[in-house]
């Protein structure tokens, strides 16, 4: 994606993370580490997250993709059904006249595409943690989760490609 | 000059190609100058893709130029009927396809230049390129008003469009590709790329439409040799490199392994159109029969291509109901095209009892329905 077109813009506009929103897990499964550690969203170097819990996950574009991509217009997404493996090219984003491939972050079955994002696809920029998800899709092994980038690695990652 | 002996560069080219794990080999320059020996649309984009699948750019960067024989040229996300005259594409022969950028729809003929700049993702930046094709063309012609826009376009006195772009951004490389009107014609440019579809509703993406203008009414002396010429000097000037284009062939397997594959999948009809994005059709469409008019009122969802749901809503008695409820049935599941359409009411009419009257109403339908795709 345009990293240089955003540095250009300047320090004011440098991509941040937004805080997470907080865990929509009932108290007394806060206590299990294992859905707790599973529910906090995770990154790949392509800038796609993923959190799950419950067994689904939900993937969308970081803060920083959707920052360098500008105004989405468009998203293409998968059918319900599909079977993606790790790094399997799911769909793409049209923003700007250039379409961005999306890489699944992990292996799994599709179980749902955000609709919303047919009529509204600015819900990518507006929202990249909320409301404008991608998809959901199964884990199907869940050891992939260990080799995607937590919050704070991912944070120096994209410091690292700015520098 | 540009067009430097062809084949002694081809078979420079393939030994270059034929590396194990596909690509170009590693040179001690930064860049790779190519052209394309076809003017086949479906040939180029594929020679793209197989550059943007096969080529290891991060030590060397490419670019790519071509030109193409009369083609409308659709992104990746957009809907031909939206966006152009079929029937009229099909009346000239020119060609459809479907790219696999972003952006607008754009009319390609012998007089538009067409340029790729494939890097990896991260050195990926459409405006320095952009400015690279300025800077060789005011290199060319100094007094030339030409500049760059913010939403990627090259504007000739600063209100014709002579340029436009798109990219496409994968795993690890990129691609930039942009046009540059020389002295295409204009006429069947704007014929072609107005839509006469009633009705249709979509979320694909709308191309915006501009006043273009031809490189060479501003200036006859120039021709698209010395465009390619001076863009390409420029290239390697800033890539520090040897100005060499290299000619390739892209129906050539042994340059290019796989690749007639990739030419074949972007001529099927499920890219160029099952690739559209979910429409709808609601319209409707007066026939004259005997002295008489008759509205029909049509509601269709197209998804992939494919009729999912369809309606037409006819006066009563005009035609046998069962008859009529049988083609909303076939046309259910069925392409969203003239060709199938056809073929489909022919098979419905053989049924039918031999009934002149009946045939001639058939047919007036049957001929109305194919006016919509």
């Amino acid at each position: 994606m345009a990293w240089r077109a955003l540095r250009r813009v300047g320090p004011c506009l440098a991509p941040r993370l937004s805080p997470l929103p907080p865990l929509r897990l009932p108290a007394a499964r806060r206590l299990a580490t294992s859905s707790l550690v599973l529910s906090a969203r995770k990154f790949t170097d392509k800038h796609e997250w993923i959190s799950v819990e419950n067994g689904i996950g939900t993937v969308g574009i970081s803060n920083f993709a959707q920052e360098a991509l500008g105004d989405v217009v468009y998203c293409s997404l998968p059918e319900v059904g599909t079977k993606l493996s790790k790094h399997d090219e799911f769909g793409a984003l049209e923003s700007v006249k250039a379409a961005s491939e999306l890489y699944s972050p992990l292996s799994g079955e599709v179980t749902e595409i955000n609709a919303a994002l047919a009529d509204n696809p600015g819900l990518v920029n507006k929202s990249c943690y909320q409301d404008g998800w991608l998809i959901k899709m199964t884990v199907e092994n869940p050891a992939e989760l260990d080799e995607l980038m937590n919050e704070d690695a991912y944070e120096k990652y994209i410091k690292s490609i700015e520098d | 000059m540009v067009l430097r002996s062809s084949l002694k560069n081809c078979l420079q080219l393939s030994c270059v190609l034929r590396t194990p794990k596909a690509g170009f080999r590693s040179t001690t320059s930064g860049g790779l100058i190519i052209q394309s020996i076809s003017n086949d649309i479906y040939q180029n984009l594929a020679v793209e893709d197989w550059i943007h699948d096969h080529m290891n750019l991060e030590n060397q960067q490419v670019l790519f130029l071509w030109r193409n024989s009369p083609a409308v040229v659709i992104g990746r996300h957009q809907n031909p009927w939206q966006e152009c005259n079929l029937r009229l594409l099909r009346q000239k022969n020119i060609k459809l396809a479907r790219r696999r950028s972003g952006g607008g729809t754009v009319y390609h003929d012998l007089g538009n230049i067409n340029l790729t700049f494939f890097t990896t993702r991260k050195k990926y930046e459409r405006m320095e390129n952009l400015k690279l094709i300025v800077k060789a063309l005011k290199a060319l012609r100094p007094r030339l008003d030409v500049h760059v826009t913010d939403r990627y376009d090259i504007l000739l006195d600063r209100q014709y469009k002579i340029s436009g772009t798109a990219s496409k951004l994968g795993r690890t490389t990129a691609y930039h590709h942009c046009t540059l009107l020389c002295n295409a014609d204009k006429f069947v440019l704007s014929s072609v790329l107005k839509s006469p579809y009633k009705g249709l509703k979509s979320n694909a993406t709308p191309s915006v439409p501009a006043s273009v203008k031809n490189l060479f009414e501003e200036d006859p002396s120039l021709t698209c040799e010395m465009l390619l010429d001076a863009i390409a000097e420029e290239y390697a000037t800033q890539h520090q490199m040897d100005h060499h284009i290299t000619l390739i062939n892209p129906a050539d397997e042994t340059v290019l392994p796989g690749i007639n594959n990739k030419t074949k999948e972007l001529q099927t009809w499920e890219w160029v159109y099952g690739k559209t994005p979910k429409f709808s059709i609601n319209t409707c469409f007066s026939m004259v029969y005997k002295d008489s008019v008759l509205d029909v009122k049509v509601d269709m969802d197209v998804k992939h291509g494919r009729i999912e749901v369809c309606n037409i809503d006819l006066p009563e008695q005009w035609l046998p109901p069962a008859l009529c409820s049988e083609l909303v049935k076939s046309l259910t599941g069925s392409k969203f095209c003239p060709s199938e359409t056809t073929t489909l009411a022919t098979t419905l009419l053989r049924v039918c009892p031999q009934d002149d009257e009946l045939h001639s109403r058939w047919n007036l339908l049957c001929e109305n329905m194919l006016m919509l795709m």
